[in-house]
C-alpha cells in the first residue's frame, strides 16, 4: 500500500515536472528566438558599420571596442555582418516553410480525404521525395537552376513538403470518419471547404510542432547550402557563408567562427525548445515522454 | 508464412515503384533545364560544332523516352557514361571515392549505436533525475548544432588545444589502415553527434513507456534482475527497434557526410558532388544522385522486411 502511494506521488511529481518543463522550454526557446528577432529588427535600422564595406587597413582584427566582434579577412565588421545575416536566415526559413506547408497541405489533406488510388499515388510521390537525402535534392535543384535565394527557398520548400503531407494525411484519415464530416458531406459542402475549415483546425496541435521543427531543420539546410557556396550569393552576409570564409582562419582568428556559430545555434536551439514546449503542453501534460 | 510472403511481395512492388519514380525524378531534373543541356554545360563561348558533338556524345539528339531508358539501363549495369569534366567513366570516379564515404558512414554508425544506447538506458533508469536532465539538455543542444559548425568547433578544439588529428590529411585504406581510420574519426564524430541526440530522444521515451507496462512488473515480481529484464524484455520491445535506428541513421549519415567531407578536406563523394555541381558535369551528377537515392531506398526496404520478420507486431498493423 505504502509502495503504491509512493508510486502515485512520483507519477504526480512527473506530471507536474513535465508541464513545468514544457513551460520552461517554451519560455527559454522564446527568449532565444526573441533575441535573434531583436537583432534582426535592429539591423533593419542600424548596424555599426556597413556590413559589406571592406577595409584594407583593418584585416582580421581581434575583437576590440572599435569592432566588438572583430573583423574578417576583408576587413568587414563581423558584428554588422552577423546582424544583417539574420534577415536571410529568418526569411529563407519562413518562406521555405510557407511553401512546404502549402504543398504539404495540397498533398496531405487531399490524400487523406479522398484515399484510394489517389492516396497511394501521392504517398508514392512523397516517399520518393523523401528517399533523396534532403540536402542532395536542394543542392541539385540549385545546381540545375542556378543559385539564387529564391531557388534555395523553392528547393527547400519541396524537400520539406512530404513531412507535412504525412502529418496532415494521418490526421485527416482519423478525422474524416467523424460524424460532423459525414454531415458536411451529405450537405454537399465543397470538399476543399471541408478540408480547410472543418479538418485542418483539428490538426493544428500536430501541425504546429512540426512547423517549428521544420523551421529549425530548414535553417540547418540553408546554412549548410550557404556554407557550400550554393545559398545566398556574396557579398550579402549569411551565417553559412561567413563560416565557410572563416575556415581558412580557424587557428588564427577563432572569433570569425565563434560569433556566427553562436547566433546560428541560438536560432535553431530556440526553435527546438519552443517545439518541445508546445509538444509537451499539447500532449495534455500527462504522459512522461 | 503466407502473410509474410504477401507482405514482402507488396513491399517489393512498392520498392520497384519508388525506384522508378526516383529514377524518373533524377532524370527529369537534369533534362528539363531551361535551354539546351549541351550549351549549358559548355558555357556561352562554345561553338555550334562543339555543342553538336557534345549533344551526340550525351545522346541528346535521341527522343526523350529513349534517352531515359538508355540512362536507366546504364545505371543498373554500372555504365553511367563519361564524366564531361574529368573525361573518365563516372562509375570509376564514384568507385574511387567510395571508401572514404563508406568508412565514415560505418564509423559514425558504430559511434551512434555505441553512445546512444548506453545514454538512453542510463537516462531511463531514473527519469527526471540528474543524469537524465543533463543528458536531455546536452541532447537538445547537440541536435541544434549544424554538422559543419560542429566540425569547425571540434577542429578549433582538437587541433589548437591538443594538437590531435591532423586535419586535412587522408590515407588510402590499403596504404595505411590506421591513418585511414584516424583521418575519418573526427569527421565521423561530427556526423554522429546530432544523430546520437536524435536516437537518444526516441529510445529514452520508448524505454520509459515500455518499463511502465504490466508484464515488466510481473517479471520483476518473479525475481528477474533489472539487467536481464532490460536486455530480454525492454530493449527488444521498444517501439524504435534497433533495425529502424540503423536505417534512419544510415540514410541521414549519407546526407551529412557530404558536407562534413568538405570541411575536413576528405576526397569522398561529397567533394565529387560539389566538383560536379561547379563544373556542371551532368552525367556525373545524375549518376551520383540516383545511386545515393538508391542506397536510401534499399536501406528502407531491407529495414521494413527485417522489422516484419523479427517483430510480429508489425504484421498486425
Amino acid at each position: 500500500m505504502a509502495d503504491r502511494k509512493a508510486k502515485l506521488s512520483t507519477s504526480k511529481v512527473n506530471v507536474k515536472l513535465t508541464s513545468d518543463l514544457g513551460r520552461i522550454s517554451f519560455v527559454v526557446g522564446a527568449c532565444m528566438l526573441g533575441f535573434v528577432f531583436l537583432v534582426f529588427l535592429i539591423s533593419v535600422f542600424y548596424t555599426p558599420y556597413n556590413p559589406n564595406m571592406t577595409d584594407a587597413s583593418n584585416i582580421l582584427k581581434a575583437p576590440s571596442f572599435e569592432h566588438l566582434f572583430g573583423t574578417d579577412h576583408l576587413g568587414r565588421d563581423v558584428l554588422s555582418r552577423i546582424m544583417s545575416a539574420s534577415k536571410y536566415t529568418i526569411f529563407v526559413s519562413f518562406a521555405g516553410i510557407a511553401i512546404a506547408l502549402v504543398l504539404g497541405m495540397l498533398m496531405g489533406l487531399t490524400a487523406g480525404y479522398w484515399g484510394g488510388i489517389y492516396d497511394k499515388a501521392i504517398m508514392l510521390l512523397s516517399n520518393s521525395i523523401m528517399c533523396f537525402p534532403g540536402i542532395l535534392l536542394a543542392l541539385v535543384a540549385v545546381a540545375v537552376f542556378g543559385s539564387s535565394m529564391l531557388n534555395v527557398v523553392f528547393a527547400l520548400g519541396i524537400v520539406f513538403s512530404p513531412s507535412f503531407a504525412r502529418v496532415l494525411r494521418t490526421g485527416t484519415i482519423a478525422i474524416s470518419n467523424r460524424e460532423y464530416i459525414l454531415h458536411a458531406k451529405i450537405l454537399k459542402v465543397n470538399p476543399f471547404r471541408i478540408m480547410v475549415v472543418h479538418i485542418l483546425p483539428n490538426l493544428l496541435t500536430a501541425l504546429i510542432p512540426a512547423v517549428v521543427i521544420g523551421l529549425a531543420n530548414m535553417t540547418l539546410f540553408e546554412s549548410a547550402m550557404s556554407f557550400l557556396g550554393l545559398g545566398v550569393q556574396p557579398p550579402a552576409a549569411s551565417y553559412g557563408k561567413m563560416l565557410s570564409d572563416a575556415q581558412s582562419y580557424v587557428t588564427t582568428s577563432p572569433w570569425l567562427i565563434v560569433f556566427p556559430a553562436f547566433m546560428l545555434i541560438l536560432y535553431i536551439l530556440g526553435l527546438y525548445f519552443i517545439s518541445e514546449g508546445v509538444r509537451i503542453r499539447t500532449s495534455r501534460g500527462g504522459t512522461i515522454e | 508464412m503466407r502473410e509474410n510472403l504477401k507482405f514482402i511481395l507488396t513491399k517489393a512492388v512498392e520498392f520497384i515503384l519508388t525506384l522508378l519514380v526516383v529514377s524518373f525524378f533524377t532524370f527529369a531534373a537534369f533534362s528539363i533545364l531551361p535551354g539546351d543541356t549541351a550549351s549549358v554545360i559548355l558555357g556561352p563561348e562554345a561553338t555550334p560544332e562543339q555543342i553538336d558533338s557534345l549533344r551526340q556524345e550525351l545522346g541528346l539528339d535521341k527522343p526523350m523516352v529513349e534517352q531515359y531508358l538508355n540512362w536507366l539501363a546504364g545505371t543498373f549495369s554500372g555504365n553511367l557514361g563519361q564524366s564531361t569534366a574529368f573525361n573518365v567513366p563516372v562509375s570509376s570516379l564514384i568507385a574511387q571515392r567510395l571508401p572514404v564515404t563508406l568508412g565514415m558512414c560505418a564509423l559514425a554508425l558504430i559511434i551512434v549505436i555505441g553512445v546512444s544506447y548506453p545514454m538512453a538506458i542510463l537516462s531511463s533508469r531514473k527519469p527526471f533525475h540528474l543524469a537524465d536532465q543533463v543528458f536531455s539538455i546536452i541532447g537538445h543542444i547537440a541536435f541544434a548544432i549544424p554538422p559543419f559548425v560542429l566540425s569547425l568547433l571540434l577542429i578549433l578544439l582538437f587541433s589548437n588545444l591538443f594538437g590531435y588529428f591532423a586535419v586535412g590529411q587522408y590515407y588510402a585504406p590499403t596504404d595505411n589502415f590506421g591513418g585511414y581510420l584516424n583521418s575519418l574519426l573526427l569527421p565521423s564524430v561530427c556526423i554522429a553527434i546530432p544523430k546520437i541526440a536524435m536516437i537518444f530522444k526516441f529510445l529514452r521515451s520508448s524505454i520509459i513507456t515500455e518499463k511502465a507496462s504490466d508484464y515488466i512488473k510481473t517479471s520483476k515480481a518473479h525475481g528477474l534482475s533489472d539487467f536481464s529484464i532490460l536486455i530480454r524484455h525492454v530493449l527488444p520491445n521498444t517501439n524504435v527497434s534497433a533495425i529502424t535506428v540503423v536505417s534512419i541513421v544510415l540514410s541521414d549519415i549519407i546526407g551529412g557526410s557530404l558536407i562534413v567531407e568538405q570541411v575536413f578536406n576528405l576526397p569522398g563523394l561529397g567533394r565529387l558532388l560539389l566538383m560536379g555541381i561547379s563544373r556542371r558535369d551532368f552525367p556525373l551528377l545524375s549518376g551520383m544522385v540516383f545511386y545515393l537515392a538508391l542506397a536510401t531506398v534499399i536501406i528502407y526496404f531491407v529495414a521494413d522486411i527485417l522489422n516484419n520478420l523479427v517483430d510480429p507486431r508489425m504484421r498486425l498493423k
